[in-house]
């Protein structure tokens, strides 16, 4: 395939792409979409040509690194005419290995992000890897190839290598926001298969003799299309050495790791054979790494506590990536006449997810995203003086003996704290209650979306936590509704005033707490989806955490509608209270009214409010005392949905003008304006 | 004692006499009337007359118009309470024991549905009416209890015409012996062969062949195998090449059937190709192998081809169809497509199979991370998960112990529900993806609960006792160990068995999943013998199936040397065809007509035989039609290579097949333009479809029909097309393509 066949085939690849999503597009506006990087990484100090593709990326304007040192430039052919989608990506030599994030700014604004994996081994980009043995084609030793399969097709990868040599072949993928779950087989030359990994784990080949072998990689059930890309990774590995393992992106779960303040390494390690014949002995306050290395491993550390002291035990191990599923016990040896048992003192549990997430029914129950983890935190209070033992086990560890399945067990006095991670707010409405979508904030003029925040509270913290983000585009700002004590949800409101200027910036978003005396602020870590998925029994969602959290401000569009308080609000305590609201309507929608659910704290149980498509005015009754309102500053939103008839821009076009785009159904999110409502003590009456 | 004789009246009659009287409960004092025992004398006899059979009183839920028993006595405090309390006591009358309901109706002195089951006057009514008289008491709590059950002689040689008595004793815990001869139920597994009648005497009325004879009393059985010898004299027979050979030949000699010849190489190539890849050779390797003339030319072709990908292909479509892997929705494909990988990267890496059951019971995690714990996707509740692994890994049924006590086993409810309690800790919560649940143990104790006793069980074994775990122990592990470990009388036994008759057509106990007492297998130290082998290698697959294939046994011509004795492939004297089964014929004709079937969500060029899952038997006619299985079952017998009417319809008629013949770059449409003589195209065309070059006759008359003249102005090249295409249709029709022999 020459290059041009390739760039006419990635581009039709692409239209055929985006032309399936604008069928789905019915749920969400248009967002501009960065899909694919083509190839995927490069190694440092290198530049590397790349073609993107996406969708609404219309009119990009420059690609966004979120690492300095990686930088882009438009590509043009040899006539000096633009490569559509074409960049040259600079890599500076001091880029540090791992995965880093792309976005594209376009009419639109920034688009979501994809990952662009810097590594320190040659690459090579093979567009069409062959399908048959007999067509591979050579790759050294010591290299990274990018390349992507197609449907139904198994790729052909040929290499060369001499006996006794150590080989790690992995196929970086699910963690380099690919949609490829692969599978990766060693083969001798005529094709036939030797070993084989289908988990996306790093695969050890020792070579058995010197010759030629083949790689074959595929996807499980044999998807592909440009969605379905790799980087494999083929490196000689000294004898006894750990595999190397590509880097990754991090699932929305380990937004609760580490601790803040723990050391970026345990300062201990387990004792083998620590098992509950041979403990290994601790002493509290602890830190430890080790590994489930045997199958149904039983880790056990005894220590000595006294009656009334109360620890927080923190394991984590699926959190920092691994298939794992820990589980904990303390228990309290018992002498009986000489006879010792063991009596449990406490089971420390799961990390819960926050909020429901979802069960993926038939309609929505909940977000397409768990920050909860089966990794362990909980409390152990102690009872009785005496020597106590702590089990450590990995529920799916019962077969089989990994140690690269490692852990990490934190024994601590009560160190209350909290974790945020935020998310695009998902829409309850036709058809979109499977839809996992990616949502780069990207406003339009005069709208207002909205995050949903979750806090995962650590060793009994419970107070209120402050939202803020800020660092905003100029136009923008954003108005945190918080997250009450007890309680772990909470949203942010970012609104692009009607005049905002087109703009981009890198936000900070952080939660705000006194715990204790001390008033902290914790960063707070954004999740979104590697690739917009419309339906969650048709494909699998695949949720992760972001690097940074760009915001921009269009342009070109404004939100077809805005609700607003005509006026700030204040009330007396125990009073109901009426708040005016306007709608501003820029669109066109169906049908009349819109149901508005009201969010914050104590006002999430206030009934819905109904506002005029139309547009007009309308009015919000509170009744502060059945609410339970306290006195003070409070912030709500109000969040609902409506179809929006949407028009596309049309684009500036040559010649004669064109008959304007046809008007598409979509349903959106209608997010209001935040409401500041100041609450006064009700007046003492004699 | 050939043409003995006993009494065989079908109601209980005078013969009993003797055995009744001796068989007053154990450990009771000679001098004394000995006291009547419900359990030991009272239930035998009901159960010798019929009462507490299925079909009467002990029919499921209702019993018989308000009397129900347990099936077959097996619950004798139950009965005694269903006879002595129930109905307000209106079945018994100790003051008038003669004018008890029981015995009035079981005399038939009253109207009754079963007619007549007792005689009146004979020793077992007596017996009944005495039990009554003392007050009809249950048995003591004290009474010995009954412990084993023996059958004499526990084999039999029977010529043709001949008869044989049973004697069978019952022992007890306090170490007395009786015999209950008398009161024991016969049963014959082959009636055609043997019979046996109510007195237990055996009988040889049918073909040379083994069989066996089922003997049952107090809710145990014992067996007696009973051979039926060829009149001929003992013959000769080759040389063994393994234990299988001499095991075999043994038993052959035995019986008195000579063993075929030798099959030739092209027929062991086709064969053994077939047998462990599921695939015929090209015609390239079939040339190189027929042209060889080392002597371990066989060992090396077998060695080749279990190494191939293609036995993995082969087997992991076997086992997931056992495994039940299937597809009902889109979204499951995820954990269909990687449970089938995994079992056929066990085959490809010849994986121990300890392990792999291992592996299998005991997963955890997520379907991508661990592809077996798909299996607890589709095998939900523990029960299933418990008959599942008792059938597929032990050969054993324990289907009807969940409600009563198995009627020809030995196990009990408690020993189904024990042995389910494995299974009641197996926890599920969430993945994020569809239908895909995380697997893991649940924190706690596994019991079970007695649905009538109310007691507790604890996970245990069969036939073994309890298994000690604490809370944080997965009983699944400790079933695993206990399946696996080298001792175990049915894991190694059952597997062996399932894989001879994947190779010789029949298992050594059929079938091939019912390893019970009562049915023994037709070579019982065959069994052991490949049992022992197979635990002793490590459950070594790979090495199982060569050990299998290279022997003289498996090697045998399909044509028996003697064809009077009508038996010849039972005794494994001669190979046994068997038609090829669904993916494997739909591989071997895309492979002699040179077409391809295109199969959803799979690479161009997948085989049949490497379907991963049910969802390709309901998208294709042909997969359906020849029997593919649907993924439903755990037994073998879900897939039905029985040749029926339909297929041969199929074959004659369907378009999918006129499609393949007329395939563009097929068979037919290249050696229509080949300039090669039609002779050359006639031996390409027969080595592919039979691994053989053509007889001359064979060439003569395809050379015949397709040199014919033309039609005056037909294309040469369409004619020629057509004819081919004709030719291959013909010869995919014959037997000899269409059975492995």
């Amino acid at each position: 395939m020459s290059p041009r066949t390739l760039f006419i085939a990635v581009v039709a690849l692409a239209t055929a792409a985006a032309g399936g999503s604008a069928r789905a597009q019915s749920v969400c506006l248009p967002l501009p979409r960065l899909l694919s990087i083509v190839p995927a990484g490069g190694q440092a100090g290198t530049t590397v040509d790349v073609v993107i593709t996406g969708e609404g990326l219309e009119e990009v304007e420059r690609l966004v690194f979120s690492t300095p040192g990686i930088s882009a430039s438009p590509r043009v052919d040899a006539e000096g005419k633009p490569v559509p989608g074409g960049y040259r990506i600079a890599i500076a030599a001091d880029v540090p290995e791992g995965v880093h994030e792309a976005t594209a700014m376009a009419a639109l604004g920034i688009s979501s992000a994809r990952v662009f994996s810097v590594g320190r081994l040659p690459e090579q980009t093979v567009p069409a890897p062959a399908s048959s043995p007999a067509a591979a084609v050579t790759i050294p030793v010591g290299s990274i190839t990018n390349a992507h399969v197609r449907p139904q097709a198994i790729d052909h990868h040929a290499f060369s290598a001499r006996a006794g040599s150590r080989l790690v072949v992995e196929c970086a993928a699910r963690w380099i926001d690919s949609r490829l779950t692969p599978v990766v087989i060693v083969a001798d030359a005529t094709g036939r298969d030797l070993v084989a990994d289908r988990r996306g784990e790093p695969l050890e080949f020792v070579v058995p003799a010197d010759g030629d072998y083949l790689i074959k990689v595929h996807d499980l059930s044999f998807q592909g299309g440009p969605a379905f890309f790799y980087r494999l990774v083929l490196d000689t590995v000294a004898a006894g050495a750990p595999l190397p393992r590509h880097p990754g992106t991090h699932p929305v779960n380990a937004c609760s790791w580490p601790p803040p303040l723990l050391a970026g390494a345990a300062p201990a390690l387990e004792q083998e054979p620590n098992d509950p014949v041979h403990p290994q002995a601790i002493t509290l306050p602890c830190d430890l790494g080790g590994s489930f290395q045997a199958a149904a491993d039983v880790e056990a550390f005894e220590f000595d506590a006294t009656a009334g002291e109360e620890w927080w035990i923190e394991v984590a191990s699926e959190r920092l990536g691994r298939p794992t599923d820990p589980a904990v016990v303390v228990q309290r040896r018992v002498d009986d006449a000489g006879a010792v048992r063991w009596e449990d003192v406490a089971e420390p549990a799961d990390i819960p997810s926050p909020v429901k997430p979802s069960s993926n029914a038939y309609a929505y129950d909940g977000p397409p995203y768990d920050a909860g983890s089966a990794d362990v935190l909980g409390r152990v209070a102690i009872a009785a003086t005496g020597r106590h033992r702590i089990l450590l086990r990995d529920l799916f560890g019962g077969t089989r003996a990994e140690p690269q399945n490692v852990w990490r067990l934190i024994v601590r006095r009560a160190a209350p704290d909290f974790t945020l991670v935020a998310w695009g707010l998902h829409m309850e409405l036709r058809n979109g209650d499977r839809a996992a979508l990616s949502k780069p904030l990207a406003l339009r003029r005069g709208g207002s979306v909205a995050l949903e925040v979750v806090a995962v509270r650590r060793d009994g913290f419970s107070g209120p936590i402050e939202l803020v983000i800020d660092g905003l585009p100029e136009g923008v700002s954003a108005t945190g509704v918080t997250i009450p004590a007890g309680s772990n949800r909470g949203l942010v409101v970012l609104t692009a005033r009607d005049d905002a200027p087109r703009g981009l910036a890198h936000a900070r978003f952080i939660g705000r707490a006194t715990i204790g005396d001390a008033t902290v602020e914790r960063p707070g870590r954004v999740a979104s989806m590697a690739w917009p998925v419309r339906d969650a029994w048709q494909e699998i969602p695949l949720p992760r955490l972001l690097a940074d959290l760009p915001v921009s401000v269009g342009g070109g569009e404004t939100f077809p509608i805005a609700v607003t308080a005509s006026a700030p609000v204040t009330a007396v305590a125990d009073t109901t209270v009426e708040i005016p609201l306007a709608v501003n309507r820029r669109g066109e929608f169906s049908g009349t009214t819109a149901r508005l659910k009201v969010c914050g704290g104590p006002f999430d149980k206030a009934g819905d409010v109904e506002v005029p498509l139309a547009g007009g005015t309308a009015t919000l009754p509170l009744d502060l005392k059945k609410l339970g309102v306290p006195p003070g500053e409070h912030t709500i939103c109000l969040v609902g949905g409506g179809v929006t008839a949407y028009r596309p821009p049309s684009p500036v076009a040559k010649g004669p003008p064109a008959a304007p785009p046809a008007a598409q159904d979509i349903a959106e999110i209608i997010v209001s304006e935040p409401i500041r409502i100041h609450v006064t003590t009700a007046p003492v009456t004699q | 004692m050939p043409g003995a004789t006993r009494s065989t009246n079908a109601a209980i009659g005078p013969a009993l006499v003797s055995g009744l009287l001796a068989l007053m409960v154990p450990g009771s004092a000679a001098a004394s009337p000995p006291a009547v025992s419900f359990t030991h004398d009272v239930v035998p006899i009901l159960t010798k007359a019929g009462c507490n059979a299925g079909a009467c009183h002990a029919k499921a839920g209702t019993g018989q118009n308000g009397f129900r028993l347990s099936l077959l006595g097996f619950e004798p405090a139950e009965d005694h309470e269903q006879i002595v309390t129930a109905a307000r006591g209106r079945r018994i009358d100790t003051a008038a024991p003669e004018e008890s309901l029981l015995v009035r109706k079981a005399t038939a002195a009253l109207p009754h549905g079963g007619g007549q089951r007792l005689v009146p006057g004979s020793p077992e009514h007596a017996m009944v009416v005495r039990w009554i008289a003392a007050g009809a008491p249950p048995s003591r709590p004290d009474e010995p209890r009954l412990t084993s059950l023996s059958v004499d002689p526990p084999e039999a040689l029977l010529r043709a015409g001949a008869h044989q008595p049973l004697v069978v004793h019952a022992e007890y815990a306090d170490g007395t012996r009786r015999d209950v001869s008398a009161l024991a139920l016969y049963e014959s597994a082959d009636p055609g062969r043997v019979t046996v009648d109510e007195a237990g005497v055996i009988g040889a009325v049918g073909p040379v062949g083994r069989t066996a004879v089922m003997v049952r009393y107090g809710g145990l059985v014992a067996v007696t195998r009973a051979l039926v010898p060829s009149a001929r004299p003992p013959v000769d027979f080759p040389e063994p090449r393994s234990f299988v050979d001499r095991l075999v030949f043994a038993n052959l000699a035995r019986l008195g059937i000579p063993v075929a010849a030798d099959c030739d190489d092209a027929t062991f190539l086709r064969r053994v190709s077939l047998d462990l890849t599921g695939s015929l050779p090209t015609v390239e390797r079939t040339r190189e192998f027929l042209a060889a003339a080392s002597p371990d030319r066989r060992d090396r072709l077998v060695d080749e081809l279990l190494a191939s990908p293609a036995h993995a292909d082969f087997f992991a479509g076997k086992w997931t169809a056992l495994l039940k892997n299937r597809r009902d929705e889109t979204s499951d494909i995820t954990g269909t497509f990687a449970f089938h990988a995994w079992v056929r990267d066990a085959f490809l890496t010849n994986k121990p199979f300890d392990r792999f059951v291992r592996e299998l019971l005991a997963a955890t995690g997520s379907v991508v991370g661990n592809p077996p714990v798909a299996w607890y996707k589709r095998v939900r509740d523990p029960k299933t998960q418990a008959e599942d692994v008792a059938q597929l890994f032990l050969g054993v049924r324990l289907q009807c112990a969940q409600c009563h006590h198995h009627p020809f086993e030995r196990w009990s409810q408690s020993d189904h529900l024990a042995f389910t309690a494995f299974f009641a800790q197996v926890g599920r919560r969430p993945s994020g993806i569809r239908g895909e649940d995380l697997i893991f143990h649940r924190r706690g104790t596994a019991t079970a609960t007695h649905p009538r006793s109310g007691a507790t069980l604890l996970p245990t074994p069969l036939a073994a006792a309890p298994v000690a775990l604490t809370p944080d122990d997965d009983p699944r592990l400790a079933l695993a160990d206990w399946l696996t470990a080298a001792d175990n009388p049915w894991f190694a036994r059952a597997f062996v068995n399932r894989t001879w008759k994947h190779f010789l057509g029949r298992g050594l106990v059929e079938p091939e999943d019912d390893l019970r007492e009562t049915n023994p297998a037709s070579d019982p130290e065959l069994l052991d013998a490949l049992a022992a082998d197979f635990v002793a290698t490590g459950f070594d697959v790979r090495r199982l199936h060569g050990t299998i294939v290279r022997s003289r046994v498996y090697q045998l011509a399909s044509r028996a040397a003697d064809e009077t004795t009508g038996n010849a492939a039972a005794g494994f004297a001669a190979f046994r065809p068997r038609r090829l089964s669904a993916e494997v014929l739909l591989d071997a004709i895309d492979r002699v007509a040179g077409s391809r079937t295109g199969f959803a969500n799979l690479p161009a060029g997948t085989p049949a035989i490497a379907l991963p899952d049910n969802a390709y038997t309901q998208s294709s006619p042909f997969l359906r039609v020849f029997g593919r299985p649907d993924n439903a079952s755990v037994c073998e017998c879900e897939r039905n290579d029985t040749p029926s009417f339909a297929q041969s319809l199929h074959l004659l008629n369907a378009a999918g097949i006129r499609e393949k013949l007329a395939a563009a770059d097929g068979f037919a449409a290249r050696a229509a333009v080949d300039p090669r003589p039609t002779s050359a195209l006639v031996h390409e065309l027969t080595l592919a479809a039979l691994c053989r070059e053509p007889r001359p006759e064979e060439v003569l008359l395809a050379g015949t029909f397709v040199d014919a003249p033309l039609p005056a102005g037909a294309d040469r090249a369409t004619v020629r097309r057509e004819r081919f295409e004709d030719l291959l249709w013909a010869l995919l029709d014959t037997k000899e393509f269409l059975f492995n022999h």
